[in-house]
């Protein structure tokens, strides 16, 4: 096991390296100028041409690259053009509130979508399993910023429960209770999200529960709760491990329309911000982190495989 | 005689009295409290030397001050100076600064400060050069006076020296030496206003704190000048991008004071009792810039023929919708300000494809594809320019519409040989030596010796009359030569919580301020 994932760790070096290349190579052929950007209107193209050359634009992209790379080696991703303050410190302020928004989320999106995945599996056809697909479909239809929009007029403007926009930091303020900010956010995250994994789990809970097995583990005469739970579930797990994954990562990386509804500092805006402003250190860093995520997640998901599936580990 | 009249009258009074008097009680400023702002985005810095956003100068105005600023009327009076002559012929100004202002780390403003903060913002700052292209050099002039010399007279220095924006606000000389040309850090905003800066959480919040020995000025507030008095213990500014989110903000309490929303809201919040809303008539206006260093568009002719076929009014409904929020306006300067004229206005907004037509007949047009860029990061620039190319595509002009996100123009537009027209808005600006167009340099490249003879004329003489002439003179050439097509004056408009008191109603104000301002309780 070890030796396998020692294997995948250095097979992640030649991934890490491409993605450094694509993401600096892509980022400078884009047009536009941060220089231009920054001064504004009233710059002359001489004072733009100075602030090019203080920023070190003019020099050849390989040595603005060997510059970048060697830098990102010793673990400096350089000055944000923008805020004047390192690349790590602006990723680290916004990566509070994407970090809770993913983990609140994907506890709303798992205590939801596996359980009524499930049930809708086990009770095939039934009432409840057309009700529950009804509503995961039209979960996943309704727009993201036309549900929190609407969340927010009911319960932070109408009924005033919730605070409308805005995440005062958790750990700066050391006060839990700012986590209240995030629940409209998450709760318009997790519903697109549920219902793919309400779907996702039925679909593969039904599966298996076609499976030899599972008829086997029946004729034992194993109580249905056992035969579900511990044949047929652990076994459709699998696929959904991984949604589960992707998932994760992504609503860590950005979610730029729900970040932008609710003025969340998180990294999806970052992210959008630094493209329109041409802040290439940013841009660079949080994506070369986001591609490391992805990697590592990869990785826990093939171990999470050999752990569920016996098969995999001895192969 | 019946008696009935006179109680009424008796009755008026009486009401009116406690009218006056609740209206007192109800208005008495209270300290205290903090002002949540939400804003639409987050300033690049907020070192006023080296940047002209807005946004920038609205939070930064409130611990950075200026030697001079504005009143009511937009004419530059002293600050953070006593007052000012003018000697030599209007080539030496000196300058008396205030005694006992004090910067937020406890030293007083001396002379030295304000000549490193000139000499920075002169040579490397946004709108510097363009005084200091005319000054000679800046003297200290003991510990409260300092001398500026001047290669020749240059007139509009005093509103230079007042505008905040890309201004000359004074920092420390150790702040100055400290920087370099490089923007100011965080750590270093340190000023003279009535608010200190506290901190700036990067996509959160930038903070504010009330500065406690300020050193204000005693005379009644007016416009910009006068006294600040700051009764907020704080002041939040917040970016929130989405502007229904600043309106549900609002409304459901969690911000006082929102900028910049869009105009199809406008009269359904203009009825709501929840909110209140202030129109920032400092206008902003729309510019299809030509350009005249390459291309077809170095034609004067086919640009007075694109200024012909132009109906202006569905431009500025269609950028920016109902009608309280633009006003057609074809002079250099918004009605109100001292250099407002109508001369050769009528060039403006003409609406006669049929002249286009003619026009473009006699320079040889023959549909050649005419490049006008714009950009959808701003969607009323883009809207604008979707009833531009209609109209001009009416009057025969094949306009490719090409369309880019905002960076992507920028770079663009530096390159004469991409592009014919482009489409950008202007902020106001206090003087109109302050456009970007009166610059040779600035893309559209507008350059001809008649500009450059009547430009000198307004900015060196020293007699006003005289000015007004040259300006005239301008703004008629403006119309002839077409450097561009001004679309009108769009204005913005921010709403905010009643509890909001003190807001005035300044018809000219661009830059939100917060003294003079508390909270209802």
């Amino acid at each position: 096991m070890l030796k396998y994932m020692g294997q995948r760790f250095l097979s992640m070096i030649p991934t890490f390296l491409l993605a450094a290349v694509l993401v600096f190579s892509f980022m400078h052929m884009m047009p536009g100028d941060p220089a231009g950007v920054m001064l504004g209107d009233t710059a002359t193209p001489e004072q733009v041409q100075a602030l090019r050359e203080a920023m070190g634009f003019d020099r050849p992209i390989q040595v603005q690259f060997l510059k970048w790379f060697a830098g990102i080696v010793k673990g400096d991703f350089g000055q944000s053009i923008f805020f004047h303050i390192p690349v790590l410190q602006v990723i680290r302020e916004r990566a509070e509130t994407s970090l809770f928004i993913a983990v609140l989320s994907m506890a709303l999106i798992v205590i939801v979508g596996i359980p009524i995945g499930v049930i809708s599996a086990v009770r095939y056809n039934s009432i409840a399993d057309q009700t529950f697909s009804g509503a995961a479909m039209l979960a996943a239809s309704i727009p993201t910023f036309w549900l929190g929009l609407n969340l927010m007029l009911v319960f932070a403007v109408m009924l005033g429960w919730l605070p409308s926009s805005g995440f005062p930091s958790v750990f700066g303020s050391r006060n839990l209770s700012n986590l209240r900010y995030l629940i409209l956010p998450c709760v318009t995250l997790a519903a697109p999200n549920s219902a793919l994994i309400i779907r996702l789990t039925r679909a593969s809970m039904l599966d298996v529960l076609k499976e030899g097995y599972v008829t086997t583990a029946r004729s034992k005469g194993l109580s249905e709760l056992v035969v579900t739970l511990k044949h047929a579930f652990r076994n459709s797990l699998i696929s959904v491990i991984s949604v589960i994954g992707f998932t994760f990562v992504g609503l860590a990386s950005g979610t730029v329309i729900t970040e932008t509804v609710f003025s969340l500092p998180g990294i999806g805006r970052l992210v959008v911000e630094s493209v329109l402003r041409r802040d290439y250190p940013v841009i660079q860093g949080v994506i070369l982190i986001i591609a490391v995520a992805y990697m590592l997640i990869n990785l826990l998901i093939d171990c999470c495989y050999t752990f569920l599936d016996p098969r995999i580990r001895v192969s | 005689m019946s008696k009935r009249p006179f109680v009424c009258v008796a009755l008026a009074l009486l009401v009116g009295l406690l009218g006056v008097d609740i209206g007192w009680a109800g208005e008495a400023p209270i300290s205290g409290g903090t002002l949540r702002y939400a804003m639409i985005d987050t300033p690049p810095t907020l070192d006023q030397h080296v940047v002209t956003a807005t946004l920038g100068t609205t939070i930064s105005q409130h611990f950075f001050e200026t030697l001079f600023t504005f009143n009511e009327a937009y004419e530059p009076v002293p600050f953070l100076a006593k007052g000012a002559e003018v000697r030599d012929g209007g080539k030496l100004i000196t300058i008396q600064l205030r005694q006992g202002v004090l910067f937020h780390n406890g030293k007083e403003m001396t002379s030295a400060d304000v000549v490193a903060s000139l000499n920075r913002w002169g040579k490397s700052g946004a709108r510097g050069p363009v005084l200091f292209a005319h000054v000679e050099k800046v003297e200290v002039d003991g510990k409260y006076g300092v001398k500026l010399y001047l290669k020749e007279p240059f007139a509009p220095w005093a509103t230079l020296l007042a505008f905040a924006n890309g201004g000359p606000v004074i920092y420390p000389k150790e702040v100055v030496e400290e920087a370099g040309k490089e923007p100011i850090l965080p750590k270093n905003y340190i000023g003279t206003g009535p608010y200190r800066f506290v901190e700036w959480k990067s996509g959160h919040e930038i903070i504010l704190e009330r500065f406690d020995k300020y050193a204000k000025r005693t005379e009644k507030s007016d416009g910009y000048a006068g006294e600040r008095a700051a009764y907020f213990d704080k002041i939040v500014f917040i970016p929130v991008p989405d502007p229904g989110t600043r309106v549900n903000g609002i409304k459901a309490g969690d911000y006082d004071y929102a900028e910049s929303i869009p105009g199809d809201l406008f009269e359904g919040l203009e009825k709501d009792p929840a909110v209140k809303t202030m129109i920032r008539k400092a206008a902003e206006f729309g510019e299809v810039f030509f350009n005249q260093k390459e291309g077809m568009m170095t034609n004067p002719k086919l640009r007075q023929a694109i200024l012909a076929a132009l109906n202006l009014e569905p431009v500025l409904r269609a950028a920016i919708g109902p009608e309280k929020l633009w006003a057609l306006n074809g002079a250099l300067m918004p009605p109100g300000t001292k250099w407002y004229t109508k001369v050769a206005t009528q060039g403006y907004s003409q609406n006669n494809p049929e002249k286009a037509k003619i026009l473009a007949k006699e320079v040889g047009y023959k549909g050649e594809p005419i490049r006008y860029m714009v950009t959808t990061s701003y969607t009323y620039h883009y809207n604008a320019s979707v009833v531009i190319a209609k109209q001009l595509k009416d009057a025969g002009f094949n306009i490719d519409l090409q369309i880019y996100d905002w960076a992507t123009l920028v770079s663009r537009r530096a390159q004469p040989n991409l592009w014919d027209l482009f489409y950008t808005t202007h902020g106001f600006v206090p003087d109109p030596m302050l456009y970007t167009f009166m610059s040779p340099a600035y893309p559209g490249w507008w350059d001809t010796p008649s500009k450059r003879q009547y430009t000198t004329d307004f900015t060196s003489g020293l007699d006003a009359a005289k000015r007004m002439e040259a300006l005239e003179k301008l703004q008629a050439l403006f119309y002839q030569e077409v450097p561009l097509v001004k679309t009108g004056d769009m204005f913005t408009y921010d709403i905010f919580s009643p509890r909001v008191q003190g807001i005035g109603s300044s018809t000219l104000l661009n830059f939100n301020r917060f003294w003079n301002v508390w909270l209802r309780k």
